[in-house]
């Protein structure tokens, strides 16, 4: 009997805060355009590949060897010439002026050397302003440029054919690996903002009050206004994955249970900060401001932008608190790499202790706001 | 025109104002503070210890000569040794190593009967920024190490040789491209998180209407407004760039001055777009959030602050010509690494006068309007 | 969960509550007898909101006790919260939704059985005289309705006590006389309601009245009893320019305290028959013609500033 008048009471909240919802048809966008929109943007704008770089070359050899060396980093598809030009110092004004991010400086005697194997030279200057760009780029055209001296040089068999096989992602492309990684984003974001908005926005207006002297428990309160973003944030998932899939052609690997199961394991963490940040904003606009100074940094040492094994150690164990870095885990793994819970237990299990914990200390800080 | 006692006193009234909100300080100062630590120790794109894993099934004198060459490189951690080709799944599935070097039985006899040996690497693709760089590093360290075995160790008798130079940012550090275009960022998280509530605040607390029945004029009110914001700017700039150079080492090679200035035109401009956007929104939340989507998140992915404008799609790639943190960041950039003047940052700089004026006028026409 | 035969509806005992130095409720007790129309007095900052608060379940006592319902308030909030209706002086229903929606949302939040929903709903609505109204958002409607709509999500699942925390604040007088028209209805079918208000004339709706300053209980009884109880008679002058009297006859001997009421002057005297002897006089001296000058019934604001001059402070305000 008791059991079912909570159900009723937290069925009356979830009920109400979905019509507070769609009445508002400002936030039918916030919830359903707003991640779309910021998919397409991260999608496309999150990319360490590079594309058509501008390439600035100078050819003193003005060869066939020479003119086919520069046909082939072209037909690559990595790089762009730009400009030919005579002299080493346009070389340097170009890159001075970000015209070009790439130099190309083939010396005289190129085909000549390259001939006989006596050793040809090419000159590869780089602007390193954009590091990963220039890393990038530097690792494909010295590729580039190796094979090319293999094929076109005098018949000697290296002494070790090195061979590259990329797995989970053979085409190499960073948006595979980039956008199911938005994905955990942009839920986090969702989670924080509804969440901590719906809660202050209550304590606003005074209906908070309202509902601390009805028979609703504070755990009654939490739950009603969580379960209708943690359904919002699922929603969520679909959409944007669905969109990801379609429009971005990523792979999907693994299996949806798995990813359904992680992301419910995630909303834990999502909703229980979003109520931490409810409990220590007055108003709506600080629990905007709150959100943002929470989700920049969660987001920034996550893995998502910056890899996780690049970090110096320190950090490296300060992320294994980040409920982000194992869901961003999680989801490329499973995009990617199609495995199971059976290679992804431990972030889960991180999932579950850290969403748990957050969840619990939100609560009971909540209920102690509760009380006066 | 200006009287410099009601404008400083509206300016005072703002810096109070700040003063009390512990929010607005720690997004004024330690946040920025906080980024450039983050961006400039903690997070980064360079990729080194590159967790590895060997499969040796050769175990002779030369297996252990190459794996020592791709060991002093420093750019590979050996972790693990692998007895069994199985186990290659299960450990790139649990992601617990990023490149996975196979070397065949019959390495060492292949290479001592002046054959071509084999050296497979299976690399986790799904991070391709990672993979793609370590595969650089990889090709790199087994074409000298075929080359010693082949001619000996003289490296010239390759077909080609690449000889790379990287300016700029000679070790392609990515903090060296981050935290001069922090200063763009940072200005942006202002402009959206503090100015963009200035006026809001004032009608949502109605003292709008008290401040207009005074004789303070319109230009008084908005400069007196933008006066703290433009300083915390400006102390920002200095306080990032200190940090960046001293702490960092990040290299400063252009004039304090021009950064300065530049730098004062574009605080200006974002201060005055803040502005504008608070006087149309009206109320602080609705401010913030339009704040945001105008000016911080343009500024952090379609700015080239992190990501490449040069690979984005083409109409994303229009979109940032709207977008002034792209050309600030040039001109920091410019300062900061090419050390280039002013005779090559005269486009961007007239841009940021632009911008200068065209945020003022936008803040003091909103606001005439609004008050009329 | 209902209160013992006979027990009082409401008690406080040394109820206080602190706010780091604070004190704002300082050792307050009372009781309320079930049916009745209890009315708390008193200025704002005066602690009637707060001591509201401690009944209701919503601010926890520093010390002292409580019943509601003659459940302990330290320790049965929950059961307490089943019994009571409330109803702040924010208005604090959701604006967002319908008339409808915000009862049937309170209906489902406080267990109202299903069956008797429909009818608790249509009652509410008649009582509230919102019937046509029921599908209108409730922000776009008119504060006193507003109110009316308040009250009755307050009373949907029929508590037998009401807490209302200056209920009419803000509210025309007309539409002020009306809900306190749905009080009088409600407490004759049985509901005890506790009351706070700093409107003078709602305090005479009362059936007992305590007055509050500075977080203490100065007075407790009926309104009449309050009235006639005060022990200086009070003189009601009439005069052109009344600022000006209050301050000839501020000190003035035989004068207890002078005030404006209204646009007369309302004075405490120690005599009555020596005052309106002398009382003339010495407005005369300072330029003021008495226009008339008559023995009346102390108001209830004649008899609030009188307590709070007995206990030898000034109202908080």
């Amino acid at each position: 009997m008791a059991w079912r008048d909570r159900g009723e009471r937290v069925a009356a909240m979830v009920g109400k805060e979905f019509r507070q919802i769609f009445r508002d048809p400002r936030m039918a966008r916030v919830i359903f355009v707003a991640p779309l929109i910021q998919l397409l943007v991260f999608g496309y704008a999150v990319s360490t590949d590079i594309w058509q770089t501008p390439t600035v070359v100078v050819d003193h050899d003005e060869s066939l060897p020479s003119r086919e060396l520069v046909d082939v980093l072209t037909a690559s598809g990595y790089f762009r010439v730009v400009r030919q030009v005579e002299r080493p110092a346009d070389l340097v004004r170009a890159l001075d002026h970000g015209d070009a991010v790439v130099g190309v400086e083939i010396l005289p005697d190129f085909s000549t050397r390259l001939r006989d194997g006596t050793g040809a030279t090419v000159q590869l200057l780089l602007d390193g302003t954009n590091s990963n760009t220039a890393s990038v780029a530097r690792s494909y055209a010295e590729r580039i440029i190796r094979d090319y001296g293999l094929r076109a040089g005098p018949a000697t068999a290296p002494a070790v054919d090195f061979r590259e096989r990329p797995w989970f992602n053979a085409s190499l492309s960073s948006r595979d690996y980039n956008v199911p990684a938005v994905v955990g984003a942009l839920i986090l974001l969702i989670c924080l903002l509804l969440t901590s908005l719906a809660v202050v926005r209550e304590a606003e207006i005074g209906t908070l009050e309202q509902l601390k002297v009805s028979p609703l428990t504070a755990g009654e309160l939490i739950a009603g206004k969580t379960i209708p973003f943690a359904l919002i944030g699922l929603v969520d998932l679909v959409v944007v994955t669905t969109v990801a899939l379609a429009w971005f052609g990523v792979p999907f690997r693994g299996n949806l249970l798995m990813l359904l199961l992680a992301s419910l394991l995630f909303l834990l963490s999502g909703l229980g900060l979003g109520l931490l940040i409810s409990t220590v904003s007055k108003t709506q606009q600080e629990a905007f401001m709150t959100t943002f100074l929470v989700f920049q940094p969660a987001i920034l040492l996550s893995g998502f932008m910056f890899p996780v094994s690049s970090m110096p150690a320190v950090f490296q164990w300060m992320t294994l608190l980040n409920p982000v870095r194992h869901y961003i885990e999680i989801v490329r793994a499973v995009f990617l790499k199609g495995v199971g819970l059976e290679a992804l237990w431990p972030p889960s299990l991180a999932l579950l202790l850290i969403g748990g914990s957050l969840l619990a200390f939100a609560a009971a800080r909540f209920r102690q706001a509760a009380r006066g | 025109m200006l009287n410099w006692m009601r404008l400083l006193a509206v300016a005072r009234k703002e810096v109070t104002q700040l003063r009390r909100d512990a929010r607005s300080l720690y997004l004024a100062f330690l946040l920025p503070a906080l980024l450039v630590v983050l961006f400039g120790y903690a997070i980064s794109w360079d990729v080194d210890n590159i967790r590895t894993a060997v499969l040796d099934q050769d175990q002779s004198a030369r297996s252990r000569e190459l794996l020592d060459a791709f060991r002093s490189s420093g750019y590979f951690t050996l972790t693990t040794r692998l007895e069994r080709s199985a186990d290659v799944d299960r450990l790139l599935d649990r992601g617990a190593v990023s490149i996975v070097l196979v070397i065949p039985p019959d390495f060492a006899e292949a290479l001592d009967a002046g054959g071509t040996a084999q050296l497979q690497a299976i690399v986790d693709g799904s991070d391709a920024n990672t993979a793609t760089i370590a595969l650089g590093y990889a090709g790199a360290i087994v074409q000298a190490y075929s080359a010693r075995v082949r001619f000996q160790g003289s490296l010239a008798q390759l077909p080609i040789e690449s000889r790379t130079r990287v300016w700029y940012n000679e070790e392609l550090t990515s903090r060296n491209m981050i935290v001069p275009g922090l200063v763009a960022v940072i200005m942006m998280i202002i402009a959206a998180m503090l100015t963009s509530l200035t006026i809001a605040r004032e009608w949502e607390r109605g003292t709008m209407e008290q401040l207009a029945a005074t004789p303070v004029s319109r230009a008084e009110v908005v400069l007196g407004k933008l006066l703290p914001y433009v300083a915390i700017g400006l102390i920002d700039v200095v306080v990032v760039s200190v940090i960046g150079v001293f702490l960092f080492g990040v290299p400063f090679r252009g004039s304090v001055f021009l950064l300065m200035v530049l730098s004062l035109a574009f605080i200006i401009g974002a201060s005055g777009l803040g502005m504008f956007i608070s006087a149309v929104a009206r109320s602080q939340l609705l401010a913030t959030q339009m704040a945001m989507i105008a000016t911080f998140l343009p500024a952090f992915l379609l700015s080239g602050f992190m990501y490449a404008i040069d690979v984005m799609p083409a109409p994303l790639r229009a979109l940032t010509y709207l977008i002034p943190a792209r050309y600030f960041l040039v001109v920091t950039r410019g300062i900061f690494l090419k050390g280039v003047g002013a005779d090559v940052l005269r486009v961007q700089g007239l841009l940021m006068i632009a911008f200068a004026i065209v945020g003022l006028a936008a803040a003091t026409r909103v606001f005439r309007k609004e008050i009329a | 969960m209902t209160a013992a035969p006979g027990g009082p509806a409401v008690s406080a005992d040394g109820l206080t509550k602190h706010f780091g130095d604070f004190v704002a409720v300082d050792q307050v007790s009372f009781e309320v007898r079930g049916g009745e129309i209890f009315g708390f007095l008193g200025p704002n900052g005066a602690g009637k909101t707060t001591t509201i608060k401690m009944l209701a379940g919503l601010a926890r006592p520093t010390s002292g006790r409580g019943t509601v319902a003659g459940l302990d308030i330290m320790t049965d909030t929950r059961d307490i919260k089943r019994s009571i209706g409330y109803m702040s002086q924010l208005f604090s229903l959701y604006g967002d939704l319908t008339v409808d929606e915000n009862v049937a949302f309170f209906t489902r939040l406080y267990g109202v059985a299903r069956e008797r929903r429909a009818a608790r709903r249509d009652w509410v609505l008649e009582m509230a005289g919102l019937t046509e109204h029921r599908r209108r958002l409730t922000a776009e409607l008119p504060l006193g309705w507003k109110q009316r709509l308040a009250l009755g999500c307050a009373v949907l699942h029929e508590p037998p006590i009401l807490f209302l925390d200056e209920p009419t604040s803000g509210v025309d007088p007309i539409s002020r006389r009306t809900f306190w028209d749905l009080i009088y209805s409600l407490a004759e079918q049985g509901t005890t309601i506790f009351v706070t208000t700093h409107y003078m004339e709602e305090a005479e709706y009362c059936h007992r009245l305590a007055l509050m300053n500075r977080g203490k209980l100065i007075a407790l009884d009926t309104p009449t009893h309050l009235r006639t109880g005060m022990q200086e008679p009070i003189l009601e002058v009439r005069v052109p320019d009344a600022p000006r009297a209050v301050e000839a006859l501020t000190g003035a001997p035989g004068v207890i305290e002078a005030g404006m009421f209204g646009r007369a002057l309302h004075v405490a005297v120690a005599d009555v028959a020596e005052a309106e002897a002398t009382l003339p006089a010495r407005l005369a001296e300072h330029g003021v013609a008495v226009e008339g000058i008559e023995q009346i019934t102390p108001s209830l604001e004649d008899v609030f500033v009188a307590r709070v001059r007995a206990e030898g402070g000034a109202p908080v305000d």
